[in-house]
């Protein structure tokens, strides 16, 4: 297959060498953990667990709240010394004993448990903003996919985290991409991985042929589907959704969109193992494969790290130099943010962590005019203007900057990266994108209020359903209806029965397009919260339970009638 | 947050092992881009040295020296801090453009009020680097072309090295009297001024122009049209602007004449006289006033050649880039407006209804 080709992009120092020379390790367990509450998108999980309860890994201690937000797990055993209103701590016991679920057969097993399970597991997406992944699964409720794409491309300097996972577990990988293929209902799956991973290029070859084994045996079942490996050539930011698409397939994301718009569903190879794991093995999300790298560790490489780990324990054990530290890097250094203080857990998402000196990651230098030279232009891979942009954002003309697409900008830091005169464009765009969101907040806000209104008065109905529902039971027991009354009554019952059946059918549609409006627009935007859409979805949801609760009441009174 | 910036590539490609990357796309930082299109100047001035004398060389320091001098008095007047400007060379290549665009061995008043205007009228009143919508250099350029059309025109014919006046020239001493005789005419001047009746053939046949003029034009402008590829080759400047303005140029005198050969100049001649590579190459590309996007630098480009080209033939003065840059960096806000790129992604059809607009 050809590589197709996205526009600008740029080439970077890789400094990959540093951490991937050496195998994968397990870093040491940790004395002791701190889970933060939101480690992923949406609303943060909501405690489950006291101070002082036991637990194991795996235990859950924090349940999803609304949608989109995801489970939490204990990743060490021991005991929970804190639960405060953003993080759990637990002390370990050193025992580290395992929780684990029963193991699911994938091949076998119905659509509706899999996805229960990614959900019970906390499972999100390791690469970027941690979406959660049972979410993603369902997508096949809405949209029709095609293709699964595998973003192996890992384009920003200094991570290794997906090419170590790839060479040891390029079979495993593979087979959590069989699942969600399953899921999703994928014809094919594509894997996409930039030329400068030789070896886990090798590693997924071997793979991929063994699989070829399997499938042209004539025992092999229904639901095969055909997977190509992709090579693409290393450019940044080749490993952005929309640019590794268009790289893979040569299709465009539409802007505002979503790439299951035009049936392809992307996911991580971290995220596909750590899928499989949840599957096949039962064990929830309690430990990820983090780089550890830069000129400042003596022991650089990537490690399997309990989530909850204090970075400044891992960066030490790494053979951390203090002095020669000048600021850590979560992330890359094109998109990563530097972190104000070491005392920072390692979460879901986190997958590399650059202790740099100054010398290697310096600050930048003062910045000077823009002499619209256009560098910044041509590298966009976006095709936005970076340079206008960046004018209208300083003088804050927000219509202008909508209008010149602002938010179609991926934040690549292409830009930044080029520019002759020093402006930290990027920054702009963020605090310009920020500002604009709060505005719209501001105005949506007359709105919430409205969709928090309707919601108490749902629940409100429906447990006024409820109620009349239990008397009705109750009433039924002990008096039977007078036969005069009976014909009409039931005549009229019966046309009661048919429009709440009407009315239960759409509170059901409502509740899946309430869905699908707020799984989108997570989607779409990862890091924001959707609290006024989880409202409205809520309200659905009371709605869908009174409407339910009325035609189970419905039926019961004409079982009743009918057979006196 | 792009911890990481270009300039590191360059800077660490000597010693950085890691160093995988193979093709270098970025742009050096603004300073360094100054001081390459300086240096990219230096092949033109060499040659126009050769064949019109040390003026040349005196038009340029003095050009360069004034036009720091101004930086750093508008700088201090805007009471800003002096050394980022100043080092980012920019007011010194204002000041070489300048320069290289006088008739050699100006009078040092004259260079002093170009510099003026261009430096502080053109350039910080518009609020400094970055921010003027006109090329500086142009501005100074056209001011003195209209306020002093004498001295503007008086183009030595190819000369000895050092010319007998060279000192009152400079000193701006030597009497009105005898600036005529020092006067040549430009090869553009003296097509301009055959007048109608004269054919082009018959013009040519009366040995117009001093001896090796035509040829020390061209080689001139072979000069210019070297240190212009270096900057292409070194990617200080984009090829959109260059390229599409020179065939406009070209163009448009083939259509005039092949029209009517014996009215119209050829197009070799067009290309390789007056300011045509050196504005091509070195004043159309200053970023700053030109159009942005890839396409707008297109229709820039082609709109200098195209205006050029009919005032050239149809207009009062016989060349008129400066003019018409001048022209051209108007229409540049309208050019980018009307050339925003379509993001990828976004649906085709809404770059025509959804245009943006400035206000
Ligand atoms: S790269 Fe920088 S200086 Fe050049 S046009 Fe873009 S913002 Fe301006
Ligand atoms: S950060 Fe935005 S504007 Fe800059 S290159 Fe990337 S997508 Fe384009």
């Amino acid at each position: 297959m050809p590589a197709y080709e996205f526009p600008g992009g740029i080439t970077l120092l890789e400094r990959k060498d540093r951490s991937n020379q050496s195998p994968l390790r397990n870093a040491p367990l940790p004395a002791q953990v701190t889970l933060p509450l939101k480690q992923h998108t949406g609303n943060p999980a909501i405690p489950c667990v006291a101070t002082d309860d036991a637990v194991q890994v795996g235990s859950l201690i924090a349940k999803r709240d609304g949608m989109v937000s995801a489970n939490l797990h204990a990743s060490i055993s021991g005991t929970v010394t804190q639960v405060s209103d953003s993080a759990i701590t637990i002390d370990a016991d050193g025992l580290d004993r395992w929780q684990a679920l029963p193991p699911l057969d994938w091949r076998t097993e119905n659509h509706a448990v899999l996805i229960d399970r990614l959900d019970s597991c906390g499972l999100v997406g390791l690469g970027g903003a941690g979406f959660p992944s049972y979410i993603k699964a369902q997508i096949a409720d809405h949209h029709r996919i095609d293709t699964l794409v595998v973003n192996a491309a890992e384009c920003e300097p200094y991570i290794t985290a997906d090419d170590l996972a790839l060479r040891h577990y390029p079979t495993d990988i593979m087979e959590g991409a069989q699942i969600v293929a399953r899921l999703c209902g994928a014809q094919q799956i594509v894997v996409g991985i930039e030329d400068n991973k030789p070896d886990a290029i090798r590693a997924l070859k071997v793979a991929l042929s063994d699989f070829e084994q399997i499938n042209d045996h004539p025992t092999s079942d229904q639901h095969r589907v055909n997977i190509t490996l992709k090579v693409i050539e290393t450019r940044y930011p080749s490993g952005g959704e929309r640019q590794f698409i268009k790289k893979l397939l040569n299709l465009d994301v539409p802007s505002g969109g979503l790439p299951a718009d035009i049936g392809v569903l992307c996911h991580n190879p971290g995220t596909l193992l750590a899928a499989l794991r949840a599957v096949r093995d039962g064990k929830p999300l309690v430990e990820r494969i983090v780089t550890l790298t830069g000129d400042a560790i003596s022991a650089p490489g990537n490690y399997w790290v309990r989530l909850g780990t204090s970075i400044e324990t891992l960066l030490l054990q790494a053979g951390l130099e203090n002095q020669q530290l000048y600021h850590v890097i979560v992330g890359g250094p094109m998109m990563g943010v530097p972190l104000s203080t070491l005392d920072t857990p390692v979460m879901k998402t986190t997958n590399c962590l650059i202790a740099a000196t100054r010398e290697e990651l310096p600050p930048a230098p003062a910045e000077s005019s823009c002499i619209r030279c256009g560098a910044c232009e041509s590298v966009c891979p976006v095709q936005l203007l970076p340079q206008q942009l960046h004018w209208y954002a300083r003088a804050e003309s927000d219509d202008t900057l909508e209008k010149l697409h602002l938010f179609d900008c991926i934040e690549c830091g292409a830009c930044s990266f080029v520019c002759p005169s020093y402006i930290p464009l990027v920054q702009d765009y963020r605090s310009a994108k920020q500002r604009i969101r709060v505005k719209r907040i501001e105005t949506a806000k007359a709105d919430h209020a409205k969709h928090r209104f309707e919601f108490r008065q749902a629940r409100l109905a429906r447990e006024d359903a409820e109620k009349q529902a239990r008397r009705q039971a109750r009433r039924g027991q002990i008096r039977q209806p007078s036969d005069s009354s009976k014909a009409s009554d039931s005549a009229a019952l019966q046309v009661d029965l048919r429009s709440l059946r009407i009315a239960q059918t759409a509170a059901k549609a409502a509740v899946r397009k309430a869905e699908k409006t707020l799984a989108r627009a997570a989607a779409q935007d990862p890091n924001q919260r959707h609290d006024d859409l989880e409202t409205q979805l809520a309200t659905a949801q009371e709605n869908l339970k009174a409407a339910d609760t009325r035609l189970t009441e419905a039926r019961a009174t004409m079982a009743q009638q009918e057979s006196p | 947050m792009s911890m990481m910036h270009a300039s590191q590539l360059t800077a660490k490609s000597t010693n950085a092992k890691s160093l995988t990357a193979k093709t270098f796309n970025a742009t050096p930082p603004t300073a360094q881009l100054m001081r390459w299109v300086i240096i990219a100047t230096l092949p033109g001035l060499a040659v126009m040295t050769f064949y019109f004398g040390i003026g040349v060389i005196s038009n340029v320091l003095l050009a360069g020296l004034f036009a720091l001098g101004a930086e750093a008095l508008a700088l201090k007047l805007r009471q800003r801090s002096l050394r980022p400007a100043l080092s980012d060379s920019s007011a010194l290549l204002t000041g070489v453009l300048l320069g290289a665009s006088l008739p050699p061995a100006s009078p040092w008043w004259l260079i002093g009020i170009g510099i003026l205007a261009a430096v502080v009228v053109a350039k910080h009143l518009y609020g400094g680097l970055g921010q003027n919508p006109f090329n500086p250099a142009m501005v100074g350029y056209a001011l003195l072309l209209v306020s002093f059309p004498t001295y503007m025109t008086l183009w030595s014919p190819p000369q000895s090295f050092i010319p007998e006046n060279l000192w009152a020239q400079i000193g701006g001493t030597l009497p009105a009297s005898m600036l005529d005789a020092l006067s040549g005419a430009t090869p553009l001047d003296a097509f301009k001024h055959k007048g109608e009746a004269v054919l082009a053939r018959e013009f040519w046949a009366t040995q117009p122009l001093p001896e090796g003029a035509l040829s020390a034009w061209r080689n001139v402008a072979l000069a210019w049209l070297a240190g212009g590829l270096l900057l292409i080759a070194k990617r200080i400047i984009s090829w959109h602007i260059p390229v599409s303005m020179l065939v406009s140029m070209a163009l448009l005198a083939t259509l005039f004449y092949a029209s009517s050969p014996s009215h119209f100049a050829s197009p070799f001649f067009h290309l390789t006289t007056g300011a045509a590579i050196f504005g091509a190459f070195f004043i159309a590309t200053d970023p700053v006033s030109a159009a942005t996007s890839r396409r707008g630098k297109l229709f820039f480009g082609a709109g200098i050649g195209a205006l050029v080209m009919i005032i050239r033939t149809f207009g009062g003065y016989p060349d008129a880039v400066a003019f018409v840059v001048l022209l051209m960096n108007l229409c540049v806000p309208l050019l980018d407006i009307y050339t925003v790129p379509r993001p990828t992604g976004q649906p085709k059809a809404q770059q025509q209804t959804e245009q943006v607009d400035r206000s």
